[in-house]
């Protein structure tokens, strides 16, 4: 794929604009990124309640706060918040002016993702260090281990960008695309390593969510940094998110173009 | 040259849902959804050359902002042939939306809570607008719409007028050869209207551009187009010069005269219809042939202080149009 220098600068001034616009809804911005700082305590302190003295399935208390602690920071960097930014777009028909400019829409909605991110990131930051600091995980990483982590956790980033971005598409047809979302949402937090580590949940249920997308946009990274992964499983992850992304592009694509033909055929 | 715009037999229908109102009806769509079809644009033909500046009239719902959409690229039509400056409007090449702008009168695409002047850079980026020649866009476009210090102020603190000025500056940062503006007067008060109207007459006479604007003010189309298209339902009902619109559809005249003093009215032959007597003053309408005669008949046969003869205005043309009949 070819993208234009223009397109680069312009998603680039965007992201620009985006970032100084956030900064206009910083306390609602710090507000609803609290959320996700606060959630994976409770998963924490259910497993820590299991756990207790002893481990579960090998992991033990500082192992859970290892993994739910990195969890707050993936969870946050890969989250899709396009049914919320890109969706009401289309629906409300302010996709027009931006289709009238050479550069895809979608560069809108990763100019708005980068710059969320980017901004509430660095008032959550303070906040986690200081869970860091009260929880004393077991962080048994490797400087290799980071280094595939940070791979994993952008190719996740990117894989939920675009699963995000394809839902938020629906709205093309649908006023109702907000019901598909929770589905996904609903798989994610069963199968994506959100209510338990991948690695404790039962056979069956664990190869489905090694073989479906979820996992690849939440659990993954987070499995990688800890060092949780054999050499096998290691590179099996990496092949799945890695073909999962590349399935992910290729669906946006196709349904972007259904959705503009659609969009210009009822009336932008 | 080939015309700027060309569009051949453009046909835009759309279905929509359609139903009563009522608990009894929304249950009955659940099972059965009934669609109509709405003929946005029926078949219209016309051409536009470079430089032109071109009224789009007609009634709301007339189906000139869908004209405008399928022409700027937003909507693929369901039949016909548009070609702008050698292109396809609904490809949407990049090539082709840097020469083009549509400017609508509400919609908006600045952010909200920064300074114009970021968007501009954001626009900047995305069309790859050189250092020199958007510096050189922005002073002309300051003086020509007076923007002053419009540029540094959050948006949502400008003043609707201000932000019209402000869109407008944005879509024509790129410097488009051909601009479509949909009602870009709309909501503004009359002194602003006047500034649009000064602006986009000057923005023509310095660049060439070519221009395509539909508005509801008779006003705007006076000041701007020589040439008016005027569709209706979907159809093209007249394009011409403005003047010739009057003509064809106005094939009458009002003759209005003051007397000296008051005396009975002449026979006017069946040629003239009375409109009015008020005091010393008659109007009375005549055919455009039959006005000379009766025009010398009034001047002869009356004693005259003043006598004028008139074209009926043109909002009285245009809604005569629209309602199908002839003056």
């Amino acid at each position: 794929m070819i993208v234009r220098r223009a397109t680069l600068a312009g998603a680039l001034a965007l992201t620009r604009a985006e970032v100084a616009d956030m900064f206009q809804y910083r306390v609602v911005l710090f507000l609803y990124s609290l959320w996700e700082v606060v959630h994976p305590i409770v998963y924490l302190a259910v497993w820590g309640a299991i756990a207790g003295e002893g481990d579960v399935g090998g992991l033990r208390l500082s192992d859970f706060a290892a993994y739910y602690l990195t969890f707050m920071l993936v969870s946050h960097v890969t989250a899709a918040i396009e049914i919320y930014t890109f969706g009401p777009m289309i629906q409300q028909g302010e996709l027009s002016p931006h289709l009238l400019r050479p550069m895809n829409p979608v560069w809108v909605a990763a100019a708005r993702n980068i710059s969320y991110k980017s901004v509430s990131m660095l008032l959550l930051i303070p906040v986690w260090i200081g869970l860091v600091i009260i929880l004393r995980p077991a962080y048994s990483v490797t400087a290799g281990s980071v280094v595939l982590f940070l791979v994993a956790l952008v190719i996740a980033a990117l894989l939920s960008f675009l699963v995000g971005t394809t839902f938020a598409l629906l709205a093309f047809w649908t006023t109702r695309s907000f019901s598909f979302w929770e589905i996904w949402m609903g798989l994610t937090f069963l199968l994506g390593g959100q209510v338990a580590p991948v690695e404790l949940l039962p056979g069956f249920v664990q190869n489905l969510a090694t073989a479906l997308p979820m996992r690849y946009t939440l659990g993954f990274p987070i499995e990688v940094l800890l060092n949780r992964l054999d050499p096998g499983e290691l590179a099996l992850g990496f092949a799945l998110q890695f073909a999962w992304l590349f399935a992910a592009a290729l669906i946006v694509r196709a349904v972007w173009r259904a959705g503009i033909r659609q969009y210009s055929a009822v009336g932008a | 040259m080939p015309p700027d715009v060309s569009v051949r037999n453009l046909v835009k229908h759309y279905v929509v849902p359609e139903r009563a109102g009522g608990l009894r009806a929304s249950f009955r769509s659940v099972l059965r959804r009934k669609h109509r079809l709405v003929r946005a644009v029926d078949g219209i033909s016309f051409e536009v050359d470079r430089g032109e500046v071109v009224g789009f009239l007609g009634p709301n719902g007339a189906g000139k902002t869908t004209a405008l959409k399928v022409l700027s690229g937003l909507l693929h039509p369901t039949d016909g042939q548009v070609d702008v400056l050698g292109f396809t409007p609904w490809d949407r090449r990049a090539e082709y939306l840097s020469r083009i702008t549509l400017i609508m009168g509400q919609r908006q695409q600045l952010f909200w809570d920064l300074p114009a002047a970021d968007s501009f850079l954001v626009n900047k980026a995305v069309f790859g607008i050189d250092d020199a020649v958007y510096t050189r866009t922005v002073d002309l476009l300051t003086e020509l719409l007076d923007l002053g210090d419009l540029l540094t102020k959050p948006v949502r603190q400008l003043s609707l007028g201000e932000r019209m000025k402000v869109e407008l500056a944005a879509g024509l940062l790129h410097g488009p050869r051909v601009l479509f503006l949909d009602e870009p007067t709309i909501g503004l008060d009359v002194t602003m209207q006047q500034r649009i109207r000064e602006f986009v007459t000057a923005y023509n006479a310095e660049t060439g551009a070519t221009v395509l604007l539909t508005s509801h003010y008779m006003a705007d189309v006076k000041a701007l187009a020589r040439r008016v298209i005027v569709i209706d339902k979907g159809r093209l009902l007249y394009d011409g010069a403005l003047d010739g619109l009057v003509q064809r559809y106005a094939p009458h005249k009002t003759i209005t005269v003051h007397l000296e003093r008051e005396t009975d009215l002449p026979d006017l032959n069946g040629q003239a219809e009375v409109l009015s007597v008020e005091g010393l003053q008659i109007t009375v309408r005549a055919g455009k042939d039959d006005a000379p005669e009766v025009t010398g008949r009034l001047l002869t046969q009356l004693p005259i202080a003043d006598l004028s003869v008139e074209d009926p205005p043109l909002e009285e043309v245009i809604d005569q149009v629209f309602r199908g009949e002839r003056l």
